[in-house]
């Protein structure tokens, strides 16, 4: 809120020290290859209404050079485009002046072309304004960019790389969720202990919940000290019949494990 | 076992260094007065070394394959080394560093396209020059790597 304030009050104060002057825009810098055709822009902003005679004149000053010639020059509604000059029979006024657009059009550009554009645009009566410039800067053609096939390259293969890693954790991760169902399925039937999981299973009941890859995944990462201790659980498992054939009326994780009375089976 | 590691891992960082002088200093190829990079071409101006382009008629598309390959082959060869010190300690006892063997094998087969390529494409009808140092690296580490990839698919994890 503060902040609005204040941002209204610079603008009021802005507004009121420059009710009368006009503010140019053009671009910064234009690139442009060698025998292209590039448009500089020029705009204004002016509290005004746009008069009937409106002007708007641009300069060029090349790369090294101290003084400015006038190139173009658009008054009393009608443009004047430079015939003596450097860019004779190269430039083309596309600007729309009721519409403040002072664009000029610059054909088949060289080298010599590289410098800066100033842009002068009057408003009568609102004529203290300030010029601005914009730099034309030209390239050599270049057929491809430079590094984009390199960059384009390790992009690529690092991300199949990353692609093919993701796939195969993804692989290993189905795979091991569709042995713990499988050999869930078969525990429904036949209330046997399959694989040491089988205590997960009790612990979860018969929901089918994600403790069992998790618990699977962890088994095949661990390698054989955590088979080892499976095949205890195992053999403790195997003793009592499990609570999935008996559909048990109190709910929830641990009350398979607490019915058969054997106890908690912490992995 | 810990000596054998050593000399094992004591390779790898040998690889990645050969790996980043080959790819990143630039003396692919000198002359009197040229030293080239796969990147920017130094030249001795006036008694001074200035850094500018390289020549145009080089062939673009092969440097930067060139280029894209040995960055790649860095890229392997160090992501290799973490994954080695990794498989360290999550391996299973008997297993073989494949995963590691992996990354090597990569980065072999990068740097060995990229040396190929500049061997074969670059620099065919200059008479002036030689090789440079950072091609030498390149060949070596196309060495290195391969001995360091077999050695990864051939070790089994032992106690320590």
């Amino acid at each position: 809120m503060l902040s609005v304030l204040a941002l209204t009050s610079v603008v009021l104060l802005g507004i009121a020290s420059q009710t009368t002057a006009i503010v140019v825009y053009t671009s910064w810098e234009r690139h442009a290859l060698v025998g292209s055709d590039v448009r500089l822009s020029c705009s204004f902003f002016s509290w005004q209404w746009t008069s009937p005679d409106v002007t708007f004149s641009w300069h060029y000053r090349p790369d090294g050079a101290r003084d400015s010639v006038a190139i173009f020059h658009y008054g009393g509604g009608a443009p004047y485009v430079d015939n003596k000059g450097p860019f004779r029979d190269r430039l083309e006024f596309v600007g729309n002046p009721s519409r403040r657009d002072g664009s000029i059009l610059i054909k088949n550009v060289d080298f010599g072309d590289n410098g800066t554009f100033t842009c002068d645009a009057k408003n009568p009566p609102d004529i203290a304004g300030r010029p601005s410039s914009v730099r034309l800067l030209v390239f050599e053609k270049v057929p491809v960019q430079a590094g984009v096939i390199t960059g384009a390259i390790i992009g690529v293969v690092l991300g199949l790389l990353i692609l093919v890693v993701a796939i195969y954790y993804l692989m290993r991760f189905l795979v091991a969720r569709r042995v713990f169902s499988l050999s869930m399925s078969k525990h429904g039937k036949k209330g046997k202990g399959k694989e040491g999981s089988q205590q997960k299973q009790a612990s979860f009941g018969c929901d089918g919940s994600g403790q069992a890859e998790g618990g699977s995944i962890r088994e095949e990462e661990t390698g054989v000290s955590q088979r080892e201790e499976i095949g205890i659980v195992e053999q403790r498992a195997r003793a009592p019949e499990w609570g999935c054939l008996n559909p048990d009326p109190s709910p929830g994780r641990g009350s398979g494990v607490g019915e058969a009375g054997q106890g908690s089976y912490d992995h | 076992m810990l000596v054998l590691l050593a000399a094992i891992f004591v390779l790898h960082l040998t690889c990645i260094a050969l790996l980043l002088a080959a790819t990143i200093h630039n003396a692919w190829w000198v002359t009197g007065t040229v030293s080239t990079d796969i990147w920017a071409r130094w030249t001795l101006i006036n008694g001074q070394w200035n850094y500018t382009e390289l020549p145009d008629f080089y062939p673009k598309e092969y440097l930067q394959a060139v280029q894209a390959s040995s960055v790649l082959a860095c890229i392997f060869c160090i992501l290799g080394l973490f994954v080695f010190v990794a498989q360290l300690y999550t391996l299973p006892k008997g297993k073989r560093f494949l995963f590691s063997g992996v990354f090597q094998l990569l980065a072999w087969l990068c740097i060995m396209i990229a040396a190929s390529i500049y061997t074969d494409i670059f620099h065919k009808d200059e008479r002036f020059g030689s090789y440079g140092a950072s091609f030498i690296l390149a060949w070596i580490s196309v060495c290195l790597t391969f001995i360091s990839c077999v050695t990864y698919f051939v070790l089994r994890k032992k106690t320590v």
